[in-house]
C-alpha cells in the first residue's frame, strides 16, 4: 500500500533543526515508506515566493517522487497569478499552497479572496495554511468558488473542532491532521462531526516535522484497512489526479 | 520509478524501542474545555493499550479547581494504581496556602510539584509563583514545569533546581539548550521536539540526562511521541535513558 504525503515542505527553517535538502526529503520518505510528496518551497512560504518556486522547479526536475504546490503570496497576487501559471505549465506542480502567517492575511480579507480567485481559475487543489477560527469563513468561501477544493493543512491547528465542522459542511474542504502539539481525538471528532473519510488526506510538514510524528496520529486513530488505504493515498491519487498502483511508475 | 507496495507499515505497531517506563505528564478528570472528559479507569485503560508501563500522574481537581482538594484525591486514587505515581500541585493564585499544601505533599512522600502557569495565568516575576517556587525548591521537590522555558527558565537558574519543562517546542531548541548547558537539573519532555533532529541534537549539545518522556494523556496522541523516540537517531542507552532512567534517578 503506497504512501502520499499531500503537505510537505523543501529547504530550510529558521529554527534550530536539520532540514536540508529535497535529497533529505527523498531520505525521510524512504525512511518511512511514503511514496510520493507534495512539497512547497520553505523560502516560498517564508520569503520571497517567486524566487522559492523558482528554485523548487529545478528541485522538481531530476526527483519524479515529489512534485511540488506553487506557493501564491496573497500580496502579491497578479504577480502570483503568473507564477502559478508558470509553475503548472511545468507539469510537475499540481497545487497552490497559501500561508497565512507570513503574509499576514488570512481567510476573510480581500487580498485572500483575490487568492482563492487566482487559485479557483487555475483549478488545482489548494493547501492553505489553518490555524485559528477563520476557518469556519471557509465553508461559504470556498462555495462561492466553484471548483475550488482546498486542504486545510493543520486542520485548524488550535482550532480543529471549528475545522471539523467547516469540512462537514462543505464537500470540497479536506482536512490534514499534521502538526507538533497531537491533540488526541481530533481525527475521531471530524467523524463524529460528519466528514467523510473520502476527505481526510495525509501530511507531515516534513522536513520541518519528522514524518513519524503524523504517522503516529494515524496509528492511533485506528483507522480499518479501508479506511488506511483512503487516508494514506486513495484521496490524495484521486484528488490530485495521480495515477499511483503497486507495479507501476505515477504519472499524471 | 516504481512505487513499491508496503503490505505492512513497521510503524503501524509499537516496537521495543517505544517502551516507555516513566512517562511523566498524565492526568485525569473533568477539563472543561475539552469535548469530552476521560476519567482514571479511562486513562489506566489507554495507558495498558500503549507501550507506557508506568507515568507521574494527578487528578484535574488541583489544578482547576481546589488544589488541596485535588491532591488528596490523587492520593487516594492512585493508592491502588502501582502503575501511576502521585504528583501534587499548588495554586499559584493563593500562594499564602502554599506552605500547608507543599507540607501535606512532603509528608505524603510527594516528590514531584506541578505547576500550572498557563491556566492559572501567572507570569515568572509574579510575588505568589515565586513564593511556591522557592518553597519548592527549599524541600528538594522536582517542578514539573508548563509554560515557555525562555521566560520560566532563567528565574530558576543558579539554584540548583531539578526543573522538567513540559512545553518546549521545536522552535525553542536554541533557548533550552543555552539554559541547559549551565543547569544540570534542567530537563524536557520530548512531546513537542519535533524536528528531524531535535532529540539528536539535545543529546549532541547537552546529553541524554536532559530529556524524559511525557505525553500529556489523554490529551495528547501517544503513538507520535513513542514513535519519535524509536526512530530518533541515538544509541540504546540514550533512549533507555529518556524513556526510564532519568526519571528513576529523580525518584531514588
Amino acid at each position: 500500500m503506497p504512501i502520499i504525503d499531500v503537505h510537505a515542505h523543501v529547504g530550510r527553517w529558521q529554527f534550530h533543526l536539520t532540514t536540508g535538502d529535497a535529497d533529505t526529503n527523498l531520505a525521510q520518505m524512504d525512511r518511512y515508506g511514503i511514496d510520493l510528496q507534495i512539497v512547497s518551497a520553505s523560502e516560498a512560504v517564508v520569503y520571497d515566493a517567486v524566487a522559492g518556486n523558482a528554485a523548487l522547479r529545478e528541485a522538481l526536475e531530476s526527483r519524479p517522487r515529489l512534485y511540488g504546490y506553487a506557493v501564491v503570496n496573497p500580496n502579491r497576487i497578479e504577480e502570483s497569478a503568473a507564477d502559478l501559471r508558470r509553475c503548472l505549465d511545468t507539469g510537475r506542480f499540481v497545487g497552490a499552497k497559501i500561508h497565512t502567517h507570513y503574509p499576514g492575511r488570512l481567510p476573510g480579507c480581500r487580498e485572500m479572496a483575490e487568492a482563492f480567485d487566482v487559485v479557483a481559475e487555475a483549478g488545482v487543489p489548494l493547501l492553505l495554511h489553518t490555524w485559528g477560527r477563520e476557518v469556519t469563513l471557509l465553508p461559504e468561501l470556498v462555495e462561492a468558488r466553484p471548483g475550488l477544493r482546498v486542504i486545510m493543512g493543520h486542520a485548524g491547528g488550535d482550532a480543529w473542532r471549528e475545522a471539523a465542522h467547516a469540512a462537514a459542511a462543505c464537500d470540497r474542504l479536506y482536512l490534514e491532521h499534521c502538526r507538533t502539539a497531537t491533540d488526541a481525538g481530533r481525527v475521531a471528532y471530524a467523524r463524529e462531526a460528519g466528514v467523510p473519510v473520502e476527505r481526510l488526506l495525509f501530511g507531515t510538514d516534513a522536513t520541518l516535522i519528522d514524518p513519524c510524528v503524523s504517522l503516529g496520529v494515524i496509528r492511533d486513530a485506528r483507522f480499518t484497512e479501508e479506511e488506511l488505504e483512503r487516508v494514506l493515498w486513495r484521496n490524495a491519487a484521486e484528488l490530485f489526479g495521480l495515477k499511483v498502483g503497486t507495479d507501476l511508475p505515477p504519472h499524471m | 520509478m516504481s512505487v513499491s507496495p508496503h503490505e505492512t507499515y513497521a510503524w503501524l505497531q509499537p516496537s521495543a524501542e517505544e517502551h516507555i517506563g516513566w512517562d511523566v505528564d498524565v492526568m485525569y478528570g473533568p477539563w472543561p474545555r475539552h469535548h469530552r472528559d476521560i476519567h482514571l479507569d479511562g486513562v489506566r485503560a489507554h495507558l495498558r493499550r500503549s507501550p507506557v508501563a508506568g507515568a507521574l500522574a494527578l487528578s484535574t481537581r488541583g489544578p482547576l479547581f481546589d488544589d488541596a482538594a485535588g491532591n488528596a484525591e490523587t492520593l487516594r486514587d492512585l493508592a491502588d494504581c502501582p502503575e501511576l505515581l502521585p504528583v501534587g500541585t499548588v495554586d499559584v493564585r493563593d500562594a499564602m496556602t502554599a506552605e500547608d499544601r507543599l507540607d501535606e505533599l512532603t509528608a505524603a512522600g510527594v516528590r514531584f510539584l506541578r505547576l500550572f502557569t498557563c491556566e492559572q495565568a501567572a507570569e515568572p516575576g509574579f510575588p505568589g509563583y515565586r513564593h511556591v517556587v522557592k518553597l519548592a525548591i527549599d524541600r528538594g521537590m522536582v517542578l514539573l514545569h508548563d509554560g515557555d522555558p525562555r521566560r520560566f527558565g532563567p528565574p530558576l537558574t543558579g539554584r540548583g533546581a531539578d526543573v522538567i519543562f513540559l512545553d518546549l517546542h521545536a522552535y525553542l531548541l536554541a533557548d533550552f539548550l543555552l539554559l541547559a548547558r549551565e543547569e544540570p537539573g534542567f530537563k524536557a519532555t520530548t512531546r513537542m521536539l519535533s524536528g528531524p533532529d531535535s532529540i539528536e541534537r539535545v543529546i549532541d549539545a547537552v546529553g541524554p540526562r536532559h530529556l524524559v518522556f511525557g505525553s500529556r494523556t489523554p490529551f495528547m496522541d501517544i503513538s507520535p511521541q513513542t514513535l519519535k523516540l524509536r526512530y530518533a537517531d541515538i544509541p540504546p542507552d540514550a533512549r533507555a535513558a529518556i524513556a526510564t532512567k532519568n526519571v528513576e534517578e529523580l525518584l531514588a
